[in-house]
Parts: C-alpha cells; structure tokens; sequence
C-alpha cells in the first residue's frame, strides 16, 4: 500500500476552547482543545491541527497552554497555527509540543520567516496556510484571518513558498469554508499538482462523500474537516472505513 | 532506565520526552554534549537540521561516539538516525560516523516525505509484537543509504530505503515512534527492554 491519505480534524480554538465558525464568522463553542483532541486520535485521527481563530498576542499564552497540556496525551503529529508572527514564536510552539507550525499572514508580510524557519527547524515542520478566494479565473491569498486580500496569486504564492522551503501547504478555499457542499476540487487539484509538497484540502467539508472526493478527484495528500466530526456526525473511523471500501490507502484504525 | 534525549536548541522534544516516560523510562533533556558522552542512553531526536545538530555536539563528538560504540545503548530518530552516519547531502561537515554511509536526499515527486506509511521489517527486538507492514508516522526529506548490513527494515516511498537500521546497540529509525500511535510506543518500549538487557 502506497503512503496512506491523512484524516486530519482541525480544532478552531478561541480563549482556550475549541470553537466552529461560518465563512471566517459567527462562533459557536464545541469543547476543550486537549479532550477533543485525545477523542480524535482514539477514533484514529492521522493528525490534529489548532487553528488559534482570535490570534491575538495576549491568547498566545492561553494557546500554548493548551499546545502542552494536549501534547502530553497525543501521540500524533500536531500542528499549530494562528496567531504566529515571528521566529521567535515558533521555536516557543515547538517547544511546548507542536510537531509543525502553520503559518499565514506573518509568511505573506515577511516570506523570509519561511526560509528562516525551514532552515533552523526543518522543513517537515513548517506549514504554509493558504487562504484562497475566486475571483474570476484565479485565486487570491486572504491573510488576517481571511479578512484581508493581499494582491497576491495562489498558484504564484504556493510555488514561492516552497522554494522557500515550506514543507506543507494547508489550502483553505474561503469560498467553500463553513458551506459544507463539498471541497474546491478545481482549486485543490491546481495547487497539488503545482507543488511538490504534500498538499492538506480544507474548507467545504460537510460529509463523506466531500473527503472521498477531494482524496480522489482533488487529489489531496490530506483532507482537513471540522464540524463533521465535531457535531457527533461522523467520527473518523466512519470517514476511514468508507475511504477503504474506494480503494483509497488510509492509516488502519484498530 | 535513564535516558538521555540530545537538546539541539530547537523543536519539539516534548513529545518523545513523554513518550519514552510513557513506557516507563526516566528521561533526562540535555543540550551537554559533555552529559551526553556520561549517559546511559542516548535518544537523538528527530527535530532540526543535520548541520545545526551536529554543531551542538562537536564539543564532545569523539568521547559522544567513544561511549556509543562501547555499547551505550542509543536510538536516533528521523534526523537524529541521519546523523548516526557519516555525513548528508543536507549539510557539510561530519556526522557522529558510528554507522558507516551517509544520508541523501530522498528521490521522490512528493517530498518531504509526510504521513503514516508501511514499515516492512524482519523480525528484530526491536519490533517486537509489531506486524511486519505496520505502519508508522514519518516525516523526512532525506533517507539514509549503510554501506553495512545494519538494515531491519524497508519502507517505499518513491524508492525503497531503510526505515529502521541496528548495529549493535545502536539503533536509527527513519519515522517517529513518539508520533506514531500505538506501534510507536511499543517499538518505544522495545528499545528500552533491550537497552535495560544490555545494561
């Protein structure tokens, strides 16, 4: 069996406490980052991702917390993002757990923060968010959280940061984020075939049939889901027992 | 057991700190290639870059590899593995050389080489109540190629390489045991058995 497809539940988290937003808006709590985390890598989640949603330098400290206390629990990969601005915040993410670092806003303000980081860290643990929005026949890089165009092409982004040494790139289309009909294929499919890094789908989730498609037709190394699994619809075992039956490689859950 | 986990300055080595207690090892981090040299057993993790690694322990790199190579049981994992060897593509300069051939970059379309893939092994302690197949979490840019037989097992990832290398007392695995779930702790476990049986 090739290199298995990765599930990977992604954890907004706000203050401490893991939250679910629509299209970048309107929150609604679900939990506690390090108990929803240990739940998903019972049901055999390949990797967990904190996404800090407020980023805001006094929730740092709050996140970082959370970062530790889960990683004393979680024997998966767990990545962290939101909110990291410097070099200096980085290496502190790691030091408390986190196996990768997502970057976005901080990598479009200053691309060298990649680089940087890649060559002290290694690139495995650098990962570039990309928060993509249509506009007519391309796609544009959000940063802020996706509430800021930054005039920069996707496609021209995703190849800059890998020659800068990213090791990953989390793709959230912001159109289909929060909608729950279903990936961007087109979008995901461009970008993986554009880069030689693995490529994480994000944004669109809202059943099954959505991770089977963007794994297949999308051609992702990695599909990223929220509220699927956070309202109790589906746990990842579901998810993975149906990628089985297509013929899809996946981690076996025992 | 007292193990001893090599602090090169950066990454994550929270996670195989807790992993290596888990399975009942007491875990000492130090960033002393002095210590190192006086440990008991050495655990090279698998965060950073060869280079970076290495300049942390050149201060005390020949008594380092005197200790490994007198039986001090050790276990590099994903970088800490590459610089078992003698040097990498991915820095000049050497490498703690107590296995001899070198680490290059792995030839693959899609790299760094991320995710949970099959871990083919042949049947070493050191996978112990593991199913050969079994798969692990990796995350590596580069693999390391011995020009001894010290392979345990073969992973294929773009080409065929050797995930888990023994020589001795001495052990590299190419995935990480402390991301890798329920195996990882297991094969975790297993290096601790072996190093408390030849202490």
């Amino acid at each position: 069996m090739p290199l298995a497809k990765r599930i990977i539940p992604c954890l907004d988290v706000r203050d401490g406490v893991v939250v679910k937003g629509i299209c970048f808006k309107g929150l609604t709590e679900v939990g506690d980052p390090p108990t929803l985390a240990v739940k998903y890598q019972e049901q055999g989640a390949d990797e967990i991702v904190f996404l800090d949603v407020k980023a805001s330098l006094a929730g740092a400290e709050t996140l970082r917390a959370a970062v530790q206390k889960t990683a004393e629990q979680l024997f998966v990969p767990l990545t962290v993002g939101g909110g990291i601005r410097t070099f200096e915040d980085v290496r502190q993410m790691l030091r408390v757990g986190a196996d990768k670092i997502s970057i976005n806003t901080a990598a479009v303000a200053d691309p060298t923060l990649i680089s940087r980081c890649a060559g002290a860290f290694g690139s495995q643990c650098v990962v570039v968010a990309v928060d993509a929005k249509r506009t007519g026949d391309s796609w544009e890089v959000y940063t802020h959280s996706g509430t800021r165009p930054s005039g920069r092409d996707v496609v021209d982004w995703t190849r800059e940061v890998c020659e800068l040494g990213a090791g990953e790139i989390l793709l959230t289309s912001m159109d289909c984020d929060g909608m729950k009909n279903g990936y961007d294929l087109e979008l995901t499919r461009r970008i993986v075939r554009e880069v030689s890094v693995p490529v994480i789908a994000s944004g669109g989730c809202g059943n099954i049939e959505h991770v089977t498609e963007v794994l297949s037709a999308g051609e992702a190394d990695a599909a990223l889901a929220a509220s699927i699994f956070h309202y109790g619809q589906h746990t990842v075992r579901d998810v993975k027992e149906a990628l089985v039956e297509r013929g899809i490689p996946v981690r076996r859950c025992s | 057991m007292k193990v001893t986990v090599a602090d090169y300055g950066v990454g994550n080595l929270h996670s195989i700190s807790k992993g290596l207690e888990r399975v009942g090892a007491v875990v000492e981090v130090s960033s002393d290639p002095g210590e190192l040299a006086n440990a008991r057993c050495i655990v090279f993790p698998g965060v950073g870059a060869f280079g970076a690694a290495m300049e942390v322990l050149r201060p005390a790199l020949t008594d380092i590899r005197t200790a490994i190579q007198s039986g001090v049981p050790t276990l590099g994992i994903c970088l800490g593995m590459q610089i078992l060897f003698e040097r990498s593509e991915e820095s000049v300069g050497e490498g703690v050389s107590v296995i001899p051939g070198c680490a290059r970059r792995l030839q693959a379309p899609r790299v760094p080489h991320m995710g949970w893939n099959e871990v083919d092994h042949s049947g070493d302690g050191l996978f112990e109540a593991i199913d050969s197949g079994e798969q692990f979490y990796f995350a590596n840019s580069y693999v390391c190629f011995p020009t001894e037989k010290v392979s345990i097992s073969e992973t294929e990832y773009g080409e065929r390489f050797p995930s888990a290398v023994r020589k001795g007392t001495i052990f590299g695995v190419q995935f990480h045991p402390e991301k890798s779930s329920a195996p990882g702790l297991r094969l975790l476990s297993n290096f601790i058995r072996i190093a408390e049986e030849s202490a």
